[in-house]
């Protein structure tokens, strides 16, 4: 009994768990590595063992090859993951932002519930929403994927992709976006005006309560209205220019901004009660989210970057 | 080796392998004797690659296998079945083609 040689077995055989041919599986590489050490090393021990196995390979590549390769989504699916998630999730957001508004509730079973509930409910729910809706879509890939079926799913163009989308579609879609991110920050820049935050645990606002403290309130607000008002002067100028530049010098801007409000302890950022142990959790998911929005904007930064560098490539 | 001709070679071999193990079987072979007779021939293989291409030959009825435990160490015998040998002399039409192909290809723009 050699223990490397054992250890080594029992690593692939926790690998090709489930696999009923298993044991022969590993007899067979146990005959080779003991034949193999003795006719290249004349005898079997610890040492020469090492060497056999070291030149058989890791574990887990060897036992890989005995199992079959489907991937859980397949290649040709993987884009449709997250657009398929973003647009569940577009549906999502918006009968939540309904629900908090008109404090009804909404049942699309399986695949969408939507309680009525409050703005600062709303903060938690959204983010649980996401990773539903990403599991959802994942399951449904996985289960086409592994039925085998040359499955088209159709394909929608909702955003602005790097050089596929036609330039009249842009233009409506830029307007849009334009008109709606003005009404956005114009409507933010009233409430800050009147109350200084935009971010309200109710709608009530004779006797409106803020999330955050005023401080911190001032400091997200201008932020977040920034940031918009950023996405309202980029779209603005995108109307008159192609230049990739404009992505990013908005994209750049955003992430100084973004960066400010880690400047902010979170800890004594709230104004609301919350029970003593939801706060470290709610520290924890607010700097979680803060970091994958950052992350997304510098993904559109080096996209941007990218499409800078490929012009002067081209030209 | 550079990584790159590496990683064409092992794409290669996926193919070339399959042939040269239906080739060998003719005879009855182990595993480790056939690693020796490749490397004896001036071929590597990695031995990691050759055992799961046995099984999954096996599984679809193109060898067969047979453990011989009359020595200390037990060893498993593989040999080719008929269908197996149909699927060689296939193979093999493919692949001569392939060589003929390139052959032509080859000649044609030594010219150029």
């Amino acid at each position: 009994m050699f223990e490397k040689l054992e250890a080594y077995l029992e690593e692939i055989s926790h690998f090709l768990s489930g696999r009923e041919e298993r044991e022969e599986i590993l007899s067979e590489i146990r005959s080779h590595i003991l034949e193999k050490t003795e006719q290249e090393f004349g005898e079997a021990t610890e040492s020469s063992l090492a060497k056999v196995i070291a030149a058989y390979g890791p574990a887990r590549r060897v036992a890989e090859k005995y199992l079959d390769g489907r991937p859980i989504i397949a290649p040709a699916f993987k884009r449709f993951l997250f657009r398929y998630t973003a647009l569940l999730f577009g549906l999502h957001f918006i009968l939540t932002v309904v629900a908090v508004v008109s404090q009804e509730s909404f049942l699309m079973f399986p695949i969408v519930y939507v309680p009525s509930m409050g703005p600062f409910e709303a903060l938690f729910y959204l983010p649980m929403a996401f990773l539903f809706d990403l599991g959802v879509v994942t399951l449904v890939l996985y289960l086409i994927t592994q039925s085998k079926k040359d499955v088209k799913l159709p394909w929608p163009r909702f955003s602005v992709d790097l050089d596929e989308v036609k330039t009249s579609g842009r233009t409506i879609g830029r307007t849009i976006g334009l008109i709606l991110m003005t009404a956005l920050t114009g409507t933010a820049l009233y409430f800050y005006v009147q109350y200084r935050t935009i971010f309200f645990v109710n709608l009530d606002f004779a006797q409106h309560r803020p999330i955050f403290t005023p401080e911190a309130g001032q400091l997200y607000s201008l932020i977040l209205m920034g940031l918009w008002a950023l996405g309202t002067i980029s779209l603005a100028a995108k109307l008159v220019t192609p230049s990739p530049w404009v992505d990013a010098v908005e994209k750049g801007l955003s992430l100084v901004l973004l960066g400010l409000a880690f400047r902010q302890p979170l800890d004594t950022a709230l104004a609301v009660h919350l029970p003593e142990g939801l706060v470290p959790w709610f520290n924890l998911s607010l700097t979680i989210t803060l970091l994958v929005v950052c992350i997304f904007v510098a993904i559109d930064l080096i996209k941007a970057l990218v499409r800078i560098g490929r012009r002067r490539l081209a030209k | 080796m550079d990584p790159e001709i590496s990683h064409f070679e092992t794409e290669m071999n996926r193919g070339f392998l399959q042939i040269l193990v239906l080739a060998m079987l003719e005879k009855d072979m182990y595993g480790y004797s056939m690693v020796r007779t490749i490397r004896d021939l001036g071929y590597e293989v990695e031995e990691n690659t050759l055992y799961p291409l046995l099984r999954r030959l096996e599984k679809n009825g193109w060898v067969k296998s047979k453990w011989d435990v009359s020595e200390d160490r037990p060893r498993k015998f593989y040999g080719i079945t008929e269908a197996g040998r149909g699927l060689r002399a296939e193979l093999l039409e493919i692949w001569k083609k392939q060589d003929q192909i390139l052959k032509h290809i080859l000649e044609e723009t030594s010219h150029v």
